[in-house]
């Protein structure tokens, strides 16, 4: 497993960590954020910049260009709050790149994915580290943005570049209390795969091998997992629950939400049932590779097997998923399936002193010093 | 496999795993749909909102399904399913005759337009694609039909050159199956590639077809076991064509007409797919090289519901019999479907009284409808049907009021005339206005439930299975599982409701969508529940002249924002089957104007306690609509006569 040893701070010691690290050599960084309304956009950039330290400290903001009918419009002067504080925020003498990613083609088609995907080109901007802040920005962004950095650095490697490669960390703020009052609002009417993690699963030669279904379960995507089940047509689901969890009710709670929907209607085995910590991406990401694993072992008389996870929970427990099936989809037919939405509606009205208090910062060290070492 | 504890929740056709199962919740009249003589001739294109029955059309011609069916066709269960196919000619003595191909336009083809090569070279992408998949799918259908395992057997099929045609080189005929089947995976193995991965491509990186020249390689000849042809015939079935971009779409049906095959090409698209002008295109001005078939206009021929309601009766029963404790039970029969029980009698006794003593006070000034009122209280029959009477008059009389007609004499008005315009249409009101004035049941009853069900499959599985669901309870608790009026009435509500505020959250343009259909919903109460019942037995649609329909049409978003922004939201609507459309139809007598019709999805008529007939609809100009987008909005017309109970 690529990331069998890993490093993953949170809460203050994410504070203690950049201060000792930025502060150790001189660095220049480039942090990447989404702009949007959620308070948490500016979170993660405060915390880091407050670790000083030497070097360029530039700045990449994707706008992401959600057309005029987006139900987040309603929201533009928390974005516009958000631009300014990133603005006050930034230093003086650092580079302000403003990315915008269209979402969709002429022709009413989603195209955000890959435009993510094409932030970075053909290769990375020369940098000692990468930070990407996933805090304000949709997975159907995020997956093929960090995918493709990933992929970056490591065709770099695989050449035998003698030039360095930048670090890659990955930095998110959670809060699930304002998670649950951030709700999606018109969400397509099908799944997809996403960009980057399809592979060969809507190829027509490998339709008939089995299909293994692995979602991560949260609160209220019963029509996002009906749309996806659509889309698979699985043969065996395995979900995943957190567990443990700050709620240790939150299991519970989520197999009596989705009690019709995964027994009556779609039958699942119980003993299938997997159990990933709530606040580890990286366990999130073993349970997720080990039974991958496991089903393509078992099945490789048949043919082998496909497998796509879905990942319908918090951020921090979807790194694990995208982290697993980068590492596997080129070993077999692996991918990730979502359900895109339109927009989002908060509900109640944002205090960004309140929300900051109740985030928690976590920091994930993906790819660089500390695993070439 | 487990039984499904609510058979009705197994909803999408390609959720169910086992052909045996698929062919027991199969309607066999949903073949009718196809033309005999033609059904695998030509190009034919399949449309229908979501939910409509495409898919499981399709897949009654798998080979699987066929051969399943073929080995059961001596069973009861399978008899008339089997039958109805041999009228088309599917079937020998020695089982399926047709190869049925199907292939999902869901995958990656529109990916193709994304990646910014030129059109040529995209095009020939999209044709070797489609190409590889094809022939992967042929060879796959053809080795089931076979009953042989797919990929170990490919060896066994032999590949032809077919006669007479010139296709590329490139590929392989006079092979056996493996090595086609090997380059068709290659090409779409390296396409797949160049989609979905990190690295950039440069065009024209490898050679590709420019045609569909798979189809020449779709004959019973060209593809031979034992040398004997797989088939007689070959029906390729592409699904969900709507998910290709709008040029790829143009250029694949381009070339499927004009290549002229003897093959057998269906196509499906979902509504949602087209711009509105080709949603509600009018057919005098259409010529078509395809049969169009549209599966909710099959299900609704001339607005009658008969047939849907037939075919939904012999689902509804075939699904009943998976959960074995139902299994003798016909699901409609569970429906309880009176309100003349002893239950009610007194409700429709005191709605008698208060609708009698509310016409006499109206009345008393003159002697004009003193023989209706005689007629009325001489009636027999049941409380029910004598209820309904007495506030069939009073719409009467009130209309009759309405009107102002000024009488010479003030002598009673004759029984004849009161008779003359009691038609179905009046008690139909009448009913509805006792439902909401006495708060007795109005939806109810399979007939009700099919209506609901807006000729759209999916959308009466989703509404039954609440009512199954309430009647494995009751069987449960060792109760009767009849579902009476007034349980069936919330139950159906629930699911209504769950479904209207659920549109922003799952429908494109939720807000917009949502808030148009509550204006118009708004409006068709408006005018249903006027004392009058001037449209009886209610609106439940708004009309668009023919000349709007073209100015929405041709809008675009910087000449008129409100217009693209009122086309946007109808299109999701019409796509969505939140609004039915119908076109080119005149109200009243010939010669008079022709609108486009946009009636409600019954499902929403329960909502708003409307009726569930069509035929009723009222002209709003396109600057009415567009004040409908904004939830703000107050509906400004004045009703004098309105019925408002507490």
């Amino acid at each position: 497993m690529r990331w069998q040893n890993y490093f993953h701070r949170s809460g203050e010691s994410v504070n203690i960590f950049w201060k000792k690290y930025l502060q150790a050599n001189e660095k220049n960084v480039l942090f990447v954020l989404g702009l949007g309304f959620d308070p948490r956009v500016c979170f993660g950039f405060e915390a880091f910049l407050k670790a000083e330290g030497k070097g360029t400290r530039d700045i990449m903001i994707i706008n992401l260009e959600e057309g005029h009918t987006s139900p987040s419009k309603k929201y533009s002067e928390l974005i516009m709050n958000n631009k300014k504080t990133i603005e006050n925020l930034s230093p003086k003498d650092s580079e302000t790149i403003n990315k915008k990613v269209p979402m969709w083609s002429n022709d009413k088609r989603r195209i955000g994915s890959r435009n993510a995907a094409n932030i970075f080109k053909k290769t990375l901007p020369e940098y000692d580290d990468i930070i990407i802040d996933i805090s304000a920005m949709p997975k159907g962004i995020y997956f093929p943005l960090i995918g493709k950095v990933l992929y970056l650095i490591d065709s770099k490697k695989a050449k035998g570049d003698l030039l360095r490669t930048p670090n890659l960390h990955i930095v998110v703020s959670e809060n699930a209390q304002l998670d649950a009052r951030i709700n999606d609002e018109g969400i397509d009417e099908d799944a997809s795969y996403m960009h980057g993690f399809t592979g060969y699963l809507e190829s027509e030669t490998s339709d008939n091998l089995p299909k293994v279904w692995i979602p991560i379960l949260g609160e209220k995507q019963q029509p996002q997992l009906e749309r996806i089940h659509n889309l698979i047509s699985p043969n065996e689901i395995c979900p995943i629950l957190p567990m443990p969890s700050s709620d240790p009710r939150r299991g519970d709670n989520l197999t009596i939400e989705y009690q019709d929907l995964l027994f009556d209607r779609l039958n699942i085995e119980l003993r299938n049932i997997i159990y990933a910590s709530e606040q580890n991406p990286f366990q999130v990401y073993r349970q997720i590779h080990q039974t991958i694993q496991h089903y393509q072992k078992a099945l490789k008389t048949l043919g082998g097997c496909q497998t796509v996870v879905s990942t319908m929970s918090s951020k921090l427990l979807s790194i694990g998923a995208l982290l697993a099936v980068y590492e596997l989809k080129n070993k077999g037919d692996v991918g990730i399936a979502h359900v895109e939405t339109q927009g989002y509606k908060i509900e109640g009205n944002i205090n960004i002193k309140e929300e900051y208090s109740k985030s928690k910062l976590n920091t994930l060290f993906i790819a660089g010093d500390c695993y070439d070492q | 496999m487990r039984e499904p504890r609510n058979p009705f929740r197994l909803l999408a056709s390609e959720r169910i795993t086992y052909s045996s199962t698929f062919l027991r919740l199969f309607a066999p009249g949903a073949l009718d749909i196809l033309k005999d003589e033609q059904a695998f001739s030509g190009v034919k294109i399949f449309r229908s909102s979501s939910g409509g029955g495409k898919t499981s059309i399709f897949r009654m011609f798998s080979p699987s399904s066929l051969l399943t069916l073929h080995e059961l066709r001596a069973t009861e269960d399978h008899k008339d399913l089997y039958h109805r196919l041999s009228g088309l000619d599917v079937f020998s003595e020695d089982g399926p005759k047709v190869l049925g191909v199907y292939l999902s336009c869901t995958r990656n083809y529109a990916s193709l337009d994304d990646l910014h090569f030129n059109r040529g070279y995209s095009d020939r992408l999209l044709f070797s694609l489609l190409n590889s998949r094809i022939i992967i799918a042929t060879l796959r259908e053809a080795l089931i039909m076979k009953k042989l395992k797919y990929p170990d057997d490919l060896s066994k099929l032999q590949i032809h050159h077919p006669k007479e045609i010139d296709i590329p080189t490139t590929i392989p005929t006079e092979c056996n199956g493996i090595k086609l089947h090997n380059w068709a995976s290659n090409i779409e193995k390296r396409i797949s590639n160049l989609i979905d991965s990190f690295a950039e491509h440069e065009g024209n990186s490898f050679g590709s077809q420019d045609a569909l020249y798979s189809l020449f390689l779709l004959r019973p000849e060209c593809i031979s076991i034992n040398g004997e042809p797989i088939s007689n015939q070959i029906l390729i079935m592409l699904d969900d064509i709507h998910k290709l971009t709008q040029i790829q779409r143009e250029k694949v049906l381009d070339q499927l007409i004009n290549l002229r095959l003897p093959t057998g090409i269906w196509l499906s698209e979902r509504l949602e797919s087209l711009p509105l002008e080709q949603l509600v295109i009018s057919g005098a001005t259409q010529i078509r090289d395809y049969d169009e078939i549209k599966i909710e206009e099959f299900w609704r021929p001339n607005g009658s519901s008969k047939r849907f309601e037939n075919t939904l009766t012999n689902i509804a029963d075939r699904r009943v019999t998976l959960n074995p404790d139902f299994a003798t039970i016909s699901f409609s029969d569970s429906l309880y479907n009176s309100l003349d029980g002893i239950e009610w009698n007194n409700i429709f006794l005191k709605a008698c009284k208060i609708v009698s003593n509310r016409i006499r006070k109206k009345v008393d000034h003159t002697k004009l409808y003193q023989k209706w009122i005689s007629n009325c209280e001489n009636l027999k029959g049941t409380p029910r049907e004598r209820a309904t009477q007495w506030r069939v008059l009073e719409i009467l009389i009130d209309r009759d009021l309405k009107k102002g007609q000024q009488r010479l004499l003030d002598i009673p008005i004759p029984v004849l005339e009161f008779e003359e315009k009691n038609m179905s249409q009046v008690k139909i009101a009448s009913e509805l206005f006792l439902s909401l004035e006495f708060h007795i049941p109005y939806y109810f009853g399979f007939s009700a439930l099919a209506k609901l069900s807006s000729s759209n499959i999916e959308q009466f599985l989703e509404l039954a299975s609440g009512l199954f669901e309430e009647a494995m309870a009751a069987k449960l608790l060792h109760k009767s599982f009849v579902l009476y009026s007034t349980r069936q009435e919330n139950i159906l509500k629930k699911s209504a409701k769950r479904r209207w505020d659920n549109i922003p959250k799952h429908i494109s343009n939720g807000s917009d969508v949502k808030s148009l259909l509550n204006f118009i919903s708004q409006f068709c109460q408006l005018e249903t529940y006027q004392r009058n019942a001037p449209y009886a037995p209610g609106v439940t649609g708004i009309a668009i002249s023919m000349n709007d329909r073209e100015k929405l049409i041709n809008s675009n978003t910087k000449q008129n924002p409100d217009y693209e922004r009122l086309k946007i939201a109808l299109s999701s609507c019409i796509s969505n089957n939140l609004l039915e459309a119908s076109i080119d139809k005149r109200q009243g007598k010939k010669g008079g104007q022709k609108w486009m019709i946009l009636y409600l999805n019954r499902i929403l008529c329960l909502n708003f306690g409307l009726p569930l007939q069509y035929g009723g609809f009222r002209h709003r100009t396109l600057n009415e609509l567009c004040n409908y987008l904004d939830p703000n909005y107050k509906i400004s017309k004045k009703y004098e006569n309105l019925i408002i109970y507490d």
